[in-house]
Order: C-alpha cells, then structure tokens, then sequence
C-alpha cells in the first residue's frame, strides 16, 4: 500500500490510498491528528477502513496539519484528498486552537484474542473480568439487598449502586435481576411481564421512571457491517453442516511444553496433514465449480474485540513446521491487533480455523468462511474422565485431556462420510503425535 | 336497740341481754355464726399453709373482723351486686362460695376463682353477684357507685354494696365516690370498715374528721354500728338497703372494729398497743355470736366442730388440685366479640327476709 | 353515603348505636344540655333523654369508675374525658380496674373512653396530648385512632360494640378540618390498617392527624410511589399489614405527632426491626414530636409538631439512600 501525496508548494495533500488491488474507496475511522497538531513523516496520521482491512495511514510528510477534509465515517474514493499538511511549519510553534487534541484511543480494547495463543493449561482461561471498582470491597450491602441477591444468585460487587454514595438500593439489584431474566433466553416459558420481586406494579400511583425509553443506538461499524454481510452471504449460499469428534489431546500436550508453543500450531499441523490427505477439502467453491488447491492457506481466525474477528492467512502452511506454523500465527495476529495486516494477508486462505477455546466452550456451529468448503473450530481443552481400554481388551478410567473439534462443511462439495473420515484423520493424527 | 326502717341506729352498741333483733330468725343467727366460724377457719387454715408454703405471695385476713362482712352481706338480696374487699371473706362465704374453691384460690391453683391469675383475696365470683377487688383503694368504691347508678337508671329495686378501710377514705376515689352517689341519689351501700389501723397508720394520723361525719356533707347519712355485733351490722345494713330501695340514696356506715392481726401475715403489728388489742379480744363478734346463738339452746360446739371439719374436707380438695398450666397464662386478655356477653349474676341470698322472692 | 366533617361523623356514629342499643348510656362533662364542650352530643339530650345522655360531675376517676359498675350490670357506657389530656385523673380506674378485671376475674368490662386528643391549635401544654401509648402499654385496653370521617364513625360503633375496654382516640383537629363521604345507617370499621395510598419505595406509617399530614408530604416527592399505611387499630396493632408495607417498600418513615419516646411509632420500629429485618433498605425513620410538653404560641407549636415539610424531607432524605 503506498499512500499518494501531491506537493503544492509547502502543502503536501494525505490521500485515501488503494488498499488492494479491488479496493475502490474507503471509509475515515480515526483522525489520529487534528487540525493543528503536529505530525513527522511516517507518523499514523488516520485509521481507514476497507472492505477488506482496517488499516493505519501513515503521514506523507512533517509539518502541521492545517486541514482536515473528510470526517470521520465519511466514505470517499481512492485518491481523494482528506488532510492537508503544512510542511513550512515548525515545532514547538503555537497551535492553532491551543489546545493539544487528545489523542485517540485504540477502538479496541485488549481484550483477549481468539487463535494463536489459546492458554497453556487444559483448562479454558477465565472470561475478562467486569473493570474493578476500586471501593467495592468495602461496600456494605442492606438486609434486602442481600436477601434478593441471595434468592437471584446475584453477584453484588457486578451492581452499580444508584443510592447515595453508590449505594446498592433494593432498586438496582431488582433491576439486574429484571435485565438478566430478560437476556436469557427462558425455558420455554413466556418471561411474567412483571417479576414478583418487582417494584413496579400497574396502576400504582405512577412508576418510578415514566415510560421507557429505549437509549440511543449506535450504527454498526463498517467492519462489523462487514463481517455480517459475510456470514449472511455464506450461509445462503453454502448447504451448511457441521460434524464433531472428541479428540484426545495428551500427546499434544506434551508436546507444546516441549516445544514452549501451544497446542493450536500442533493441532494445526495434523489438520494441514490431513487436508493433504483429504485434498477435497481444501479447496473452493465457487457459482458451481470446484477448485482443489495444492498450497495450503491456512487461514486463522483473531478476534479484535468488540469491533470483531479477521482471518489472516499463514500462505504455503504445508511447507511449516509446528513452530514455523507457531512463529507465522503469533506474527500475524498481533499485526491483525495493531491494525497493521495488508490486503494480501487476508486472503486466499483455502481452509480456515477458528479457536476460542479459552472460555471454555466446547462446540459450536462456524460459519465457512467464503468461497472455501470448509472450517474447522477447536473449542475448549477440557480434564474429563474417558474409558480407555488396554491391550488386553480390558477397560480402565483415566483423566485425559479433551477437546472438541467441530467442522462444518459445505455439502454442494462433501458428504458426510468424507468429513467425518477427515476428522478420524486428524484425530488419529492427534492422538499419534510425536514430536 | 330495736329499730324502725327509718331509726337508725349510732354508736358502738354492747351485748347485754337484748330482745330479739326484729329482723332475723334463729336459723338468721345461726347462719350468721356459721359463716363467721367459716371465715375463721378458712382463714386459719390458710395461714397455716401459708406458713407451710402454699401459699404464695402474702397473705391478709379479718380475724376480728368477721361480723363486718357477714352481717352486712346477710342483707343484701341475690339481685344486689358487691364489691368485696380483702378483710371481707365472709361476703363471699355468704354469697355461696365453696371453702375449697377459696382455698384453691389462695393457694394459687387452677381451681381458684382467678385461676391463679391473681391471689388471696383478689377475687371476686361473677356468678355470685360479686366483683374482685383491686389494690388501689377506694377504686371500687366508685365502681360500686356505678353498678348503683345503672340500677337506678333503669329503675330496678336492686342495691350495691362496697366495703373499705379507713385509710382508703383518704385517697380522691373516696370523695367522687361519695359525691357522685350523693349527687345522683343513689342506691349504694359504703360500708367503712374503721378498724383503727391502715397498716401502721392510726387513724389520727388518717384524717382530722372521721369520716362517717362528713357524710353529711356528700347529702346522705353516716351512720356508726358496732363493727363486732353480727346482728348490729346486719341490722343497720337492711335498714340501708330498704331505704335505697325506696330511693332514699346512699348510706355510709361505720362499722367500728379492731384489726387484730397484721396488716398481712408479713406484719408483726408491733406498732399497736398490746392494751388496745386485749381489749378488743374481749369483744371478739365469734365469741358474742356464739354466746347469742348458744343461750337459745344451739350446740354451738358442734356447729363449730362441724365448719371445722368441713373447711379440713376442703383444704384437702384444693390441695389435691392442679396448678394453672402455664400456656394459659396469657390467655383470656380480651373478651371475644362472638363470645356469649358475661354480666355478674346473683348470688345466694341466705337471710330470711328474702324467703318470699326465692324461687 | 354523605359528606361529613370527621365530628360530624363521631356524632352521627353514636347516635346511630344509642338508637339501635338501648343499654349504650353516654357519660361526660357538659355532654348534655351543653351538647359537649366541641358539639359532638349535640341535640343528644333532646333526642335521648338526661338519663342516657349523663352530665357528670368533674370527676375523671368517677366517669370511668362507675362507668366499669355500670358495664358489668349490663349497660355500655361510652365515657368522655373532655380532653385526652385530663385522662390522667381516671388513669388508675382505666388501667387497673378496667384494664386488668377479665385477666384476673373472668369478667369483661365493655366500656368505651372517648378522648379528644392533639394539637395544632395553640390548646398548650393541657389541652394538645396525645397519650396514646399510655394505654397501648397497660394490658387489656385496645386503643384506636381513626383519621378519616368514615372510619370515626365505624370505629365508634364498633368500640361500643368491642366487649372490651376501648381507648377512642378521636383528634380535635380533625373535628372540622377534615370532609370525607360516610355510609349512611349503621356499620362498623374493622380494628385493623388501612392503605392511604398505595406505593412501592417507601412507606409511611402512621395514625390519626398525621396520616392527612403524610399524605400531603408525599403528594409528589420526585415521582416517587410512596404509600401511607393508616394504621387506625393501635391495640390491636397490625402487625400483618405492617410487615407487608415494609417487605414491599423496604423503606420506612413512622410519624408520631406524639412525643417521641415510647410513642406508638417505637413499637411500629421495633416490630420492623425484628420481624422485617430482611426486607429493609435503609434505616428505620420516625418523625415525632420532641420529649416537651407541646407549647402554646403558634411559632412553638408548630415547631415542635411534625410538619408537612418535616416528613417530606425525612422522606426524601430516605429515598435518597
């Protein structure tokens, strides 16, 4: 990607740069500078984002930015103009408006990333904690209060407090009761409209609050626009199923602490030893006809919070090791993260697969990722006991660690039976391995 | 001496050899003395098992004073109503309640008339026409007006009578009491029984004007009688009554008497002159009952010995009784609305003179 | 049904019971020819006779006393003290023989005891009591206190009826001020609560003159639902709708416009505290009167008596935390 800049006397032009060979326009994200500030060479001056990427504009020149063009969630063409520099400007002159702009925030938090560095342990990591509040713990909580969270299996220090002094009132854990109740969807039965716990009672000398007002919503990201498009194209368009198999991960295990990675880069290499040997699965399918790739683009799946997942690709992964797969996973997702990955590292991927075991989930249903015809998902790592039998033909009990491996298919281009013998392979693969 | 309805009699009266009393009949006399023979056995019996320990909290009796209540009671018909005091057994005895039962009562059994609920003489049967009494003295007094005032208000020939110490005539409860009966004209016996002492208080020490004087100035008679002459009391009672009856108002008598223990069995009545009390001794009413009764030829002994054994049978009987459960003790706090109404209802009317009107 | 003032109501309440029972026999101060020194017997003595309608001497002790007399023969007399203040003077007939003669005699003492109670009118230290919790303390009275017209009448009717000794608290500043529609004939008003005004964040219980005081404190305190628990029996207290407000409000103000200590209220927070425990939010509140003798100038007194802004503020104060 180059950015193009125009010189015009002292003025140098940041233009919306072709992101990929396809890419047409392109949408602000974030203006890393205002009007005013001061900026060198190479420093991000904006966040764009594409159809494909999200991705950092680095500033054509130094000087002081003396006009912004395009606001943020504007889309404009490729080349069009959207700042302005002025490079005859010194440092460390006044600014503009004297006030330094603040610098913008990251749109994501670190949250913890899907693939390539799932926890060490075979237990899932726990889920983020809510933000601490620092005085919670010495919170003291009313008799009610208590009582309510007690009867609702309430975690109070989760509650703000609307009393005095942040207070817990009756109010605010009947409240969350209310909203938990309402998230979750119920067994069947039909959510009362009013909880017998509830302050609220129709006809009563007028409500606590007046009629509810819904909060503002807020436009989806383009990205996350995105990303739905996406998965809504793909299943429309793929016969999508899934199919699963218990793996027993202990020699993967020993293996990933020998070799200081974890267990996805070994897992991986049993499944890319498998889609060689199963070569119809690597391939795509595309308004009917059936491409078999002979490289295997592994595409692995990185979540980047709440702004969603991107999928870069390890090209020519056959040719990897376990730690080459390891070293190419790790570099890309942190690119991904810091929002530095190209066009041409996102795409191509002939297989793909996702890994959110960290949370302890043990299945789910992906969604193939388009045009390719399959995906497999790697859930949680889990201690359970299974049935394991000797020699001898005798049965024994013994703690192994577990996962789930689910792939769901695309049946324009597979049956059933190849997908679960593709499974039987990378579990035999899995269960085999040696270092 | 003798006396018309409208004579009556003032100032402590000996007994000499007499007539007749107009009014009572040789089973009256008798009877007269049965229910003092009764009151002092019961109430000796008590003591003893006072000191025996059964009977709890302290206990009062009206050795000496047994013709106060007796006589006076013999008057009233079973339609009368009473508010019975704590020297005054001998009302109760007259009105028909049992020795056992008394017993109990002082014993604090489920028996008693209070069920335990209150003790010695705190008692007063319903069923018998009387009301119990309670330690704030004169209070009944007024209640006594009351039950005065009602029968007036609605014109029935019927009469209430109250008993109280000399010391009480201090309290307010005495003058609304005597004001208010003397106001409304009503039909209300007060019997004082000025027996000297209120607890260690003689009575010179109790007010500057006996009482029995300033009737007179409530608009009705005081009248003194010989608080010891059984048929004396009795006499200056009926005369009392009829008059009420007839509208003629209240009547305040002075029976004039000697406590001749302690205030309570607690009390060693070391404050009373020893002199005073020997003398008095000699004018015990039992004695001067039982030398009426036995100069008209009545084997007084026998009578004696047969209260005696009677009031033995009882102590027996309430001793074998039962305590009050103690689950029951905070019942009976109110009255239920859906409960049958309870009134005082008459009780016995032994004298002679109401032979025609017992059915 | 008819719109009467709260005396009016009183009035119309005896009169319909002295008509339908002979046997009830109205006993007071200048009840009779004067009519009553605030009009409730007035045209009685005209309509029922001296004998039924009985000036007494000035004798508080003597009005109760003969009244039990005249109750355990069979009549049911409804005694008025002029004021609750001078109850005092017939304080021991009440307490002691009254009071305590079914527990120890088995003999039920239906009498009723009309006090004229509270202030608010520069009455002074005599004539502004609310003695109440004299009785509430003393076994075997039951004591009410209506603050509507409707329940003045029922609650009268129903006291005379009660074979027990009844305290009728009835407020004299309630006697004019107060309008509300009565059921005509005969009727009776249960010893028991009465929601005021429903409401879910906190409720305000009370009686008497201070339940028009709360209802207006809490007209609008910031949309907040605020119910008023009139509690109208004191002896019977009840306890059952006492603890359901709490457990549906969680918050609590108890207004007293009698003084403070061991007032009716302190029972109220004492039950709250150790039967509903678990249902409250905050602290339990009372607003009363200070331990003073209630003063006579019109600054002082209405200091000293719980005002309309004095409960709004320990309302708000309260809904707050």
């Amino acid at each position: 990607m180059t950015s193009s800049s125009t010189d015009t006397g002292t003025i140098v032009d940041v233009t919306m740069p072709q992101m990929g060979v396809s890419v047409a326009e392109g949408t602000i994200v974030e203006w890393r500078k205002q009007r005013g500030d001061w900026v060198e060479a190479d420093e991000t001056i904006c966040e764009v984002s594409t159809d494909k990427i999200d991705t950092e504009i680095p500033s054509p020149a130094s000087g002081r930015v003396v006009e912004i063009l395009v606001e943020v969630g504007v889309t404009v063409q490729v080349g069009v103009t959207l700042a302005r520099i002025a490079t005859d400007a010194r440092p460390g002159e006044p600014h503009s408006a004297e006030v330094d702009a603040p610098p913008a925030a990251p749109a994501t938090p670190a949250a913890p990333a899907a693939a390539p560095s799932p926890p060490a342990a075979a237990r899932p990591a726990p889920p983020a904690p809510p933000r601490p509040h620092p005085e919670r713990s010495r919170r003291r909580y009313s008799p009610v209060v208590q009582r309510v969270a007690d009867e609702h299996d309430v975690d109070l220090d989760l509650i703000e407090g609307t009393g005095r002094e942040g207070r817990v009132t009756k109010q605010d854990v009947l409240a969350w009761v209310h909203a938990r109740s309402a998230s979750h969807s119920a067994d069947g039965e039909p959510e009362p409209v009013l909880h017998i716990e509830s302050p609220y009672r129709p006809g009563a000398g007028g409500s606590v609050t007046g009629p509810y007002v819904a909060p503002e919503g807020r436009p989806l990201s383009r990205m996350r626009q995105q990303i739905g498009e996406h998965m809504k194209r793909s299943q429309q368009t793929a016969a999508t199923c899934t199919t699963w198999i218990e793996v027993d991960v202990s020699r993967i295990e020993v293996a990933r602490k020998q070799l200081a990675i974890t267990a996805l880069p070994l897992i991986a290499r049993c499944v890319i030893g498998a889609l060689v040997d199963f070569p119809l699965i690597n391939a795509w399918l595309e308004d009917d006809v059936h491409t078999v790739h002979e490289q295997v683009n592994l595409g692995i799946a990185v979540a980047l919070g709440e702004d969603g997942l991107i999928v870069p690709v390890v090209r020519g992964a056959q040719d990897l090791s376990p730690e080459g797969l390891s070293r190419r996973i790790r570099d890309l997702a942190r690119r991904a993260r810091a929002r530095q990955l190209s066009p041409d590292d996102v795409r191509g991927a002939t297989f793909t697969i996702t890994n959110p075991g960290q949370f302890g989930s043990m299945m789910a249903t992906p969604v193939i990722s388009q045009p390719q015809v399959a995906i497999l998902d790697v859930e949680a790592i889990i201690k359970r006991p299974v049935v394991i039998t000797d020699a001898f033909g005798d049965d024994a009990i013994a703690i192994r660690p577990m996962v789930i491996l689910g792939l769901s298919w695309d049946h324009r281009a597979l049956d059933g039976a190849l997908a679960a013998r593709f499974l039987a392979n990378i579990k035999k693969r899995v269960e085999s391995y040696e270092y | 001496m003798a006396t018309s309805s409208t004579d009556v009699p003032s100032g402590p009266r000996t007994t000499a050899s007499e007539t007749p009393p107009q009014h009572l009949t040789t089973d009256d006399r008798v009877g007269l003395l049965r229910a003092m023979l009764s009151m002092r056995a019961i109430e000796q019996r008590a003591m003893n098992l006072y000191r025996q320990g059964k009977v709890p909290g302290s206990f009062y009796d009206g050795f000496g004073q047994e013709a106060v209540s007796v006589g006076a009671t013999w008057a009233m018909a079973a339609a009368d109503r009473l508010c019975v005091l704590h020297r005054d057994l001998g009302a109760h005895i007259v009105r028909g309640v049992k020795p056992a039962t008394i017993l109990s009562q002082y014993m604090g059994r489920e028996a008693g008339i209070t069920s335990g609920r209150d003790g010695n003489v705190h008692f007063g049967d319903y069923r018998k026409g009387c009301v119990g009494m309670v330690s704030m003295l004169p209070d009944m007094m007024l209640v006594a007006a009351g039950m005065a005032m009602a029968f007036k208000l609605r014109d029935e020939p019927r009469c209430a009578i109250t008993w109280f110490g000399d010391g009480s005539t201090s309290r307010g409860d005495f003058h609304e009491a005597m004001n208010w009966a003397g106001v409304q004209n009503l039909p209300v016996i007060f019997v004082l029984e000025n027996n000297q002492f209120a607890y260690s208080t003689p009575i010179d020490q109790q007010f500057a004007v006996n009482p029995v004087q300033r009737a007179a100035g409530y608009g009705f008679p005081g009248v003194s009688v010989d608080g010891n002459d059984v048929e004396a009391v009795f006499e200056v009672t009926r005369a009392a009554r009829e008059r009420a009856i007839a509208g003629g108002g209240p009547t305040l008598i002075e029976a004039v008497t000697m406590r001749m223990h302690g205030h309570g069995a607690h009390d060693d009545m070391k404050y009373v002159p020893k002199a005073l009390v020997e003398e008095w001794r000699k004018r015990d009413p039992i004695d001067r009952q039982s030398a009426r009764v036995g100069a008209l030829g009545i084997d007084v002994e026998a009578l004696r010995a047969e209260v005696l054994a009677e009031v033995e049978e009882a102590a027996k009987l309430a001793l074998a009784g039962p305590m009050p459960d103690p689950a029951t003790a905070t019942d009976r706090l109110f009255h239920p609305r859906d409960a049958k109404e309870i009134l005082l209802e008459d009780g016995d009317a032994p004298w002679s003179g109401f032979a025609g009107e017992r059915s | 049904m008819t719109e009467l003032t709260y005396l009016r109501a009183i009035s119309d309440g005896l009169r319909t019971e002295m008509r339908e029972d002979e046997r009830v026999l109205l006993m007071g101060e200048d009840i009779g020819v004067y009519g009553g020194a605030f009009k409730v017997t007035d045209g009685f003595i005209e309509e029922f006779g001296p004998d039924r309608v009985m000036d007494t001497p000035l004798a508080e002790a003597g009005i109760v006393g003969t009244a039990v007399g005249a109750a355990v023969v069979g009549l049911r007399p409804v005694c008025e003290m002029q004021f609750a203040d001078f109850v005092s003077c017939g304080f021991d007939q009440i307490v002691n023989v009254a009071g305590k003669m079914l527990y120890r005699q088995g003999l039920p003492v239906n009498i009723t005891v009309r006090l004229p109670s509270g202030g608010g009118f520069s009455g002074g230290p005599f004539h502004s009591q609310n003695p109440e919790a004299w009785f509430m303390h003393a076994p075997g009275l039951k004591v009410v206190a209506p603050s509507t017209p409707e329940d003045a009448k029922g609650l009268i009717i129903a006291s005379i009826r009660d074979p027990n000794p009844v305290i009728y608290m009835e407020h004299k500043n309630l006697y004019r001020h107060v309008k509300g529609e009565v059921p005509e004939g005969s009727y009776e008003t249960p010893f028991s609560a009465r929601v005021a005004r429903p409401g879910s964040d906190l409720v305000v219980i009370t009686y008497g003159a201070m339940v028009h005081t709360a209802l207006e404190a809490t007209e609008d305190i910031e949309g907040a639902s605020i119910m008023v628990l009139d509690l109208r029996s004191l002896v019977p207290l009840d306890e059952a709708a006492i603890l359901s407000a709490v457990h549906e409000c969680s918050k609590v103000v108890i207004v007293d416009e009698a003084n403070q200590t061991c007032a009716a209220g302190a029972q109220v927070s004492a039950l709250i505290a150790e039967r509903a425990f678990e249902d409250l939010d905050g602290p339990i509140v009372r607003v009363a009167s200070p331990d003073i003798p209630i003063p006579f100038s019109p600054p002082l007194e209405a200091a000293v008596l719980p005002s309309v802004e004095r409960v709004r503020e320990a309302c708000r104060d309260l809904l707050e935390y």
